[in-house]
């Protein structure tokens, strides 16, 4: 009975974790069918962004292009799009084109400006003064983007090939844009990144290393220190007790001394008192010799 | 009876637990004393372990994991531009951390009030991927969210999110392709694993930072993307090679026997 009783209730318990789990896929699923942000064409991005060739920059430009065109026409200009097709021409090499971008950014999104700025001084220096007056520019944005687009096409265009991966093919990852040939941290391959994680760790460990001696060397100097002081502390212990036994016994020889003169003094005293009272004693055995030399006379 | 009873109870209680409605991350009260306007998405910290490569295999993992983590890069700008703040695109946030000298460990740590002065950036945010799991039939990563003010300094949102993508399975437990990312191996010309993890970090990006307050551009976005929201005012053509062909269409336009 019990046995039976447990089984319906794993079973229950297997239900309604199953169905849990299948709710939680669903609802992951649900939020992954949302929709997909239109300013930025990301499939050629990424693309760009794992092999970095001149074709695929010029597809990136030509999206842009074409997103840029659209979004002006349809009124959904979303921020950074100028910027970007701005950073992919500069990219390119047609810096005045960029730079026209850079300003129509500035001009729609007027709190892009430091940014913009910024841009420009790494891509195009000579042009930095140009940014001020892209707010006063009176050119209409849908006329620059439609000449923008044209102005792209009127260049000679490249053949762009997708990139396809090849496992065993490793030698793309150390290819770089002719253009852009500055290294940014966002582009690096994985062997770029596992090289430059390796020579960060050998630094560090070499770092640590150097800290680890020079440790090690300031812990033996302690120790030497501690050595010398206790032997030199040992030493001054020792003299003091040598010292300290020979006042002693300087001390031990001038009480002997003194003891002795004492000695001899009392013996001295001693003596001179013996001699006067032999004296004395003489003396009145002489005066009793004398008492009785006279009683006798007086007798006779 | 005593046993029946708990036994119910139990469940009820489960039943609840899986109902409860969904909480916001983040009460965001700094957000909307602040009131910023510019977002800048710093280059990403991958910490996810990469294989040493011996065989082809390693080698595609790699790759894999690069196209994910820069997948979870740029969408991550979605959200916030949706939620109407400016942020800057992928290559223009490449150029600007290219002159950027401090590493990405002081930037989350050290003063940034010179991001403001110089670029006009109100916050950062900070994107850590720490690993990637893979089960037979489900895919885990584990990522760090930090939005951090440049003004002041302080953090507005701080989450570790470790997400889990379910398949499903067949009969024998092997896991299913769904369309979705067979659609996005297409469009992308990647394999179907790498299509899997992007369509995950995408996701992700979206629930982690859809609560945000709504920025300086809010409204005019917020109209746009009702509008596209409704499949009724559109047409959605699929070609054969991935592409997505998009038409704005008249309401309660009935379809043709052409159509048909």
């Amino acid at each position: 009975m019990k046995n039976r009783f447990y089984t319906r209730k794993l079973l229950l318990m297997h239900r309604v974790s199953r169905f849990l789990i299948l709710n939680f896929s669903f609802l992951i699923l649900l939020a992954g069918c949302s929709g997909e942000y239109i300013g930025v064409p990301r499939a050629e991005v990424l693309s760009y962004q794992t092999v970095s060739t001149y074709g695929g920059l010029h597809a990136l430009a030509t999206s842009y292009a074409k997103k840029l065109n659209d979004a002006v026409a349809a009124d959904t200009l979303h921020p950074g799009m100028y910027a970007e097709y701005g950073v992919t021409l500069a990219l390119m090499g047609h810096t005045g084109t960029a730079c026209r971008m850079l300003n129509a950014e500035v001009k729609a999104f007027p709190e892009s400006r430091g940014l913009v700025q910024r841009i420009k001084q790494r891509l195009m220096p000579d042009m930095l003064g140009d940014t001020l007056a892209a707010l006063r520019d009176t050119a209409n944005l849908a006329q620059l983007a439609s000449w923008a687009y044209d102005s792209l096409t009127a260049l000679k265009p490249l053949p762009y090939v997708a990139p396809v991966i090849d496992s065993t093919d490793t030698a793309w990852l150390n290819r770089q844009t002719p253009v852009d040939s500055v290294k940014i941290p966002i582009e690096l391959s994985a062997n770029e990144k596992r090289e430059l994680l390796e020579q960060q760790q050998a630094a560090e460990a070499l770092r640590k290393q150097e800290i680890a001696d020079s440790i090690a060397a300031a812990k033996q100097a302690a120790i030497d220190a501690k050595k010398q002081a206790k032997a030199e502390r040992e030493q001054a212990k020792k003299d003091k007790e040598k010292l300290r036994k020979e006042e002693k016994k300087v001390r031990e020889q001038q009480r002997e001394e003194e003891r002795k003169q004492k000695a001899a003094q009392r013996e001295e005293e001693k003596r001179q008192k013996e001699a006067a009272r032999e004296a004395e004693r003489k003396a009145r055995e002489a005066e009793r010799k004398a008492r009785e030399a006279e009683k006798k006379n007086n007798k006779k | 009876m005593k046993r029946n009873a708990i036994i119910l109870l139990s469940i009820v209680a489960m039943l609840m637990a899986s109902c409860k409605s969904e909480k916001k991350l983040e009460s965001y009260s700094d957000i909307y004393r602040e009131r910023p306007n510019v977002i800048y998405v710093a280059p990403l910290n991958d910490l996810s372990t990469r294989r040493a490569l011996r065989t082809p295999e390693d080698s595609l993992y790699n790759i894999s994991l690069n196209i994910a983590a820069q997948q979870l890069f740029l969408t991550a700008t979605d959200p916030l531009v949706f939620n109407g703040y400016y942020v800057p695109g992928p290559l223009a946030s490449a150029q600007i951390a290219a002159t950027e000298w401090r590493t990405g460990k002081q930037l989350r740590n050290d003063s940034i009030g010179d991001l403001k002065t110089d670029l006009g950036i109100d916050a950062v945010l900070f994107i850590t991927i720490h690993g990637w799991a893979f089960t037979s039939n489900s895919w885990t990563v584990e990522v760090e969210y930090v939005l951090r003010s440049t003004v002041k300094g302080n953090e507005w949102m701080h989450v570790l999110v470790k997400a889990k993508k379910i398949l499903p399975t067949d009969f024998k437990g092997n896991p299913l392709p769904l369309r979705d990312d067979e659609l996005f191996a297409l469009q992308y010309g990647c394999d179907l694993e790498t299509a899997q993890r992007c369509r995950l970090v995408e996701t992700l990006n979206k629930y982690v930072l859809k609560d945000l307050p709504g920025g300086k551009r809010s409204r005019e976005h917020r109209t746009e993307r009702y509008i596209r929201s409704h499949p009724e005012y559109f047409n959605f053509v699929i070609h054969p090679d991935g592409s997505v062909q998009m038409q704005q269409t008249e309401m309660f336009t009935e379809l043709t026997e052409k159509d048909e």
